[in-house]
């Protein structure tokens, strides 16, 4: 039981590999420093994104989901997930197909196409939640080797990580809950940094349920909204813990300024990366130089 | 045992209408039902529990020379006593009666398969035939009844209950937990929809209550232990240590006056301060003062006051008190739902979210703040007030039903905002305007015509701005398919109602049922609301399910009726479907009196030093338990006989007819 919490398959998704691949680097360099070991889970294919397909066609969406944590069940692991895109698709999935039988027989009938069966054996959790609930604070905190001079963090937590909160059967401690999470604040803080709180903390980045790929517009209005917010208690970067939510900040700065003339240059970190650079890790193996806005300024504050 | 010849079995067959005709053919199962063994007579008809019907039972028990009746219809539980008064008007004893069950568990059920309906249908009433075959007259017993009633909560339903019985004769003990009688509709300012004051209307009962030769009003009380059964029960109260001798408390409140120690007073809501010693409102009734020993630093400041009136005791203990009473009306009240358990509308963490019990304080003449709406973060008065409704109801992440009394309340806080305070907007937030009772749309037209402000949509999330501390609440309008945003001084959440924590624990010492709810279980949802799972018990108010101030008077004094029955008669009839021990067979294990969830079988030593199950015919309600657990097969069920049982089914089993 120990040992299959500190020890599961890493479920990259699409965005962390292809664009960020500094979230796949940091993610697994501070896992290991905390004794957390991610292991590759070979042959995984597309999450697949819940709002482009979970909304198109359920079955598929479920039986492509399922596919994956096939994958990690034959490893016999429990998989862990960077991005909340992939935790609502493989976790919900995971979920449903085990409390309902029959949705379970319609998906492993389509699974038998590539000769697979989803038996529920294994669970599926965010690395945030993995990092909150097994490793604990305490350790995240005994791992800092470079205290973050207090910088003042914008924490975004995303939507698919805490909705729909009924489905999220998250232990009942108070940080922990769907409408006022605590837990990356606190885990934030365990580094030495600062929690900052903003107007619409709650309010969703603007790229999940395929409105970035219908209406892009529409889309950085919102991300728009959330970084004047955050811009307003003066944060020095933005924490995030889905690499979805980090690509509409990040590059959406960048478009937004195109667009609509506003500049803010906030750093981006997902939560690895920060947690990387208070374990001591160069900004060179968190992979932060391929990020589009610069992190140089962060970075003179905390050294 | 000795051979007992059969019984000759008639068999009547109910259409309900179409309720079982439309399903099933009736007259192929009369003809069935003429096959069976024992069966001397079949009929059938429209509606067998109507006039005509039960005639033809009547008139066949005579006729056909019957010694047993059986009738296919509908559920005995809402049948079965019809029925029997029928074959008794025939001559038979009531309990040769069995009712076959086949609307419920046939023709309603499977009405989409009418062919496997009718197949069920019978194996039903061929099993009802081969019990009614067995069946044994039984004879009912008749107890004496105490002739007193206790009222369990003193707010306005516990208030009504105790004046209607008193007022016809009879003893009554008023039990309330609090100091004062009066509960929840004390705290209130006014009531909808004729907006007339809450304590006008409540304070003249409550001094009726306290005058009243009849009533017993016994506060700061608690329900330690029930024992007994209808028309005997033992009610054990715990009358709490109040520090004060009632007898000599004249109430002038010097104690009070010199006290040290400052409280939120509960009755405000923690709005407005009491003192260790208190009254929790001016008006209340006993106007006696209560010592709260867990604030109370024993200074002694109020015994020198009280000087030779010397009505305080500080050394005072809980007493017990037993009371013998012949039936119990439970009026236990409600609670809010803890409305922080939502926690996107941040009450207890924003200053300036409140509930609507609070507003009432705030909003109440003799409230904390003499009757002015304040936000509680600066005491300034306030702009735009939110309200949002179905705070915690009919959700189903808190409670699924509706509360019934939070749309007509906000209304009539809205109504109260804009006559008090002109140039503030109440904007409520509503699913839908649930106005359901006498006058009460016709309020809810005179509110939007005064221009209060009505947004249908659930609230969100709820935000406070940290330097104005406003809120900032975030809705969706639903008729215009767009989110919107208001700035609002104070919101006011309309939190669900629910059911006291402390009534489950009186509800395990009453061996009453609850709904899933919660709330305590009405024997009948329509024709018996304020009765119980347990004779004798009845229920009013909110404790049975969320109630306006005219459904729970209403109630009361139905429960109040209800519970005089008894009383009035003098006597109750005993089911004589009970547990018999055999006196030869038991061994005095005691696994039966362990696993009877009544508390009917105690166990009894006898002179030869053995022990042997005794069965309490009051208390006992034949639910079988004991016989099933006994290992010495020496409780026998009256009516539910082992051979009958197994006649039932091997009936099932070996099939029969044709």
């Amino acid at each position: 039981m120990s040992e299959s919490k500190f020890k599961s398959s890493l479920f990259l998704g699409c965005i962390a590999p292809n664009r960020y691949p500094g979230i796949e680097a940091a993610t697994i360099k501070t896992s290991k420093n905390l004794g957390v070991e991610l292991v590759d889970l070979k042959g995984a294919g597309c999450c697949p994104a819940p709002g482009a397909f979970g909304s198109m066609d359920l079955l598929t969406w479920e039986a492509l989901a399922a596919r994956n944590i096939c994958l990690s069940e034959q490893m016999g692991m429990n998989c862990t997930v960077v991005c909340n895109g992939c935790y609502k698709s493989l976790y919900d999935v995971n979920e449903k197909l085990k409390q309902n039988p029959a949705e379970k027989e319609k998906v492993n009938g389509i699974l038998k196409l590539a000769d697979m069966k989803f038996q529920g054996s294994i669970e599926v959790r965010h690395v945030a939640e993995q990092l909150y609930n097994d490793v604990g604070i305490k350790k995240i905190r005994d791992s800092v080797v470079q205290p973050l001079n207090g910088i003042k963090v914008g924490i975004h937590y995303g939507c698919h990580l805490l909705r729909p909160g009924r489905e999220r059967n998250f232990p009942n401690a108070p940080s922990f809950g769907t409408e006022l999470p605590r837990f990356l604040d606190e885990m934030v803080e365990a580094l030495g940094a600062r929690s900052m709180e903003y107007q619409n903390k709650m309010m969703c980045c603007g790229a999940g349920g395929g409105v970035r790929g219908y209406k892009k517009d529409f889309a950085l209005d919102m991300t728009n909204e959330k970084l004047r917010n955050m811009q307003a208690v003066g944060v020095d970067c933005i924490v995030d813990v889905c690499p979805f939510c980090h690509l509409q900040f990040d590059l959406g700065q960048v478009e937004i300024k195109e667009k609509f003339g506003d500049v803010y240059n906030i750093p981006v970190l997902h939560y690895g990366q920060l947690l990387g650079l208070a374990q001591g890790l160069s900004p060179d193996e968190l992979g932060l130089e391929a990020h589009q806005i610069k992190v140089d300024s962060l970075l003179d504050k905390i050294v | 045992m000795t051979e007992k010849k059969p019984n000759r079995v008639g068999v009547f067959i109910c259409h309900c209408g179409t309720n079982i005709a439309g399903v099933i053919p009736i007259e192929e199962l009369k003809a069935y039902a003429k096959t069976l063994p024992n069966v001397v007579h079949a009929d059938n008809y429209t509606y067998m529990c109507s006039t005509p019907g039960q005639e033809k039972i009547r008139t066949a028990i005579k006729e056909q020379n019957l010694d047993a009746v059986v009738v296919a219809a509908c559920s005995p539980r809402l049948h079965e006593p019809t029925f029997r008064k029928a074959s008794a008007a025939g001559g038979l004893n009531m309990f040769i009666f069995e009712m076959a069950n086949i609307r419920e568990q046939s023709s309603w059920i499977h009405m989409k398969e009418p062919e496997k309906a009718t197949q069920k249908a019978k194996d039903i009433i061929r099993m009802s035939v081969a019990r009614a075959s067995l069946l044994e007259p039984l004879d009912t017993k008749y107890i004496p009844v105490e002739k007193s009633i206790m009222v369990i909560g003193a707010g306005v339903a516990g208030i009504q209950a105790s004046l209607e019985i008193a007022d016809s004769g009879i003893t009554t003990y008023l039990i309330e937990k609090e100091p004062s009688i009066g509960g929840n509709m004390s705290r209130l300012d006014k009531t909808f929809p004729t907006l007339d004051c809450s304590q006008c209307i409540l304070t003249p009962k409550m001094v009726d209550v306290d005058r009243h030769p009849n009533i017993k009003t016994m506060t700061y009380c608690e329900v330690e232990k029930v024992d007994g059964y209808i028309g005997n029960f033992t009610v054990t109260v715990r009358k709490k240590a109040r520090g004060v001798k009632e007898a000599d408390c004249n109430g002038c409140g010097d104690c009070a006056a010199v006290c040290p120690v400052t409280k939120g007073n509960e009755f405000d809501l923690g709005l407005g301060p009491r003192k260790a010693i208190y009254v929790p409102f001016p008006q209340a009734v006993p106007l006696k003062y209560t010592v709260d020993f867990n604030s109370c630093i024993k200074c002694e400041l109020c015994v020198k006051k009280c000087g030779d009136k010397n009505a305080i005791d500080l050394n005072m203990k809980d007493e017990l008190v037993e009371i013998k009473v012949g039936t119990i009306v439970v009026a236990a009240g409600f609670d809010l739902y803890e409305i922080e358990k939502k926690e996107e509308w941040g009450y207890g963490r924003f200053d300036n979210v409140i509930t609507g019990m609070q507003f009432e304080r705030f909003i109440n003449a003799s409230g904390p703040t003499g009757g002015k709406l304040i936000r509680p973060s600066d005491g300034q008065k306030p702009h735009n007030v939110a309200f949002v409704l179905c705070a915690g109801s009919r959700d189903q992440d808190a409670n699924p039903y509706c509360s019934r009394v939070c749309c007509m309340y906000s209304l009539k806080h809205a109504h109260q905002i804009m006559e008090k305070m002109p140039g503030v907007v109440p904007w409520l937030f509503y699913m839908d305007i649930r106005a359901f009772g006498k006058a009460y749309e016709e309020f809810y037209y005179r509110i939007q015509d005064e221009g209060a402000k009505f947004v249908r949509g659930r609230v969100s999330y709820i935000e406070e701005d940290p330097a104005t501390k406003n809120l900032i609440v975030h809705a969706e309008d639903t008729l215009l398919g767009t989110p919107v945003t208001l700035e609002a001084d104070v919101v006011v959440l309309a939190s669900a109602i629910v059911p006291k924590a402390t009534t489950e624990l009186l509800r395990n010492k009453l061996t009453i049922s609850r709904s899933p709810d919660k709330f305590l279980l009405e024997a009948h949802p329509k024709l018996n609301p304020f009765s119980t799972s347990t004779d004798g018990i009845f229920l009013a108010g909110c404790c049975q399910g969320p109630k306006d101030i005219p459904d729970t008077v209403a109630q009361a004094a139905g429960a109040a009726a209800a519970a005089q029955v008894p009383i009035n008669q003098g006597k109750v009839a005993l089911e004589p479907i009970a547990a018999k021990v055999s006196e030869e067979l038991c061994a005095g294990c005691g696994i039966c009196e362990a696993q009877c969830p009544y508390k009917a079988i105690s166990m009894v030593s006898l002179a030869d030093g053995k022990r042997r199950a005794n069965v309490n015919d009051a208390m006992c309600k034949g639910c079988g338990t004991c016989g099933a657990t006994c290992p010495g097969g020496a409780i026998k069920m009256q009516h539910f006989t082992t051979p009958q049982i197994v006649a039932q089914i091997d009936a099932f089993l070996l099939g029969g007819g044709q």
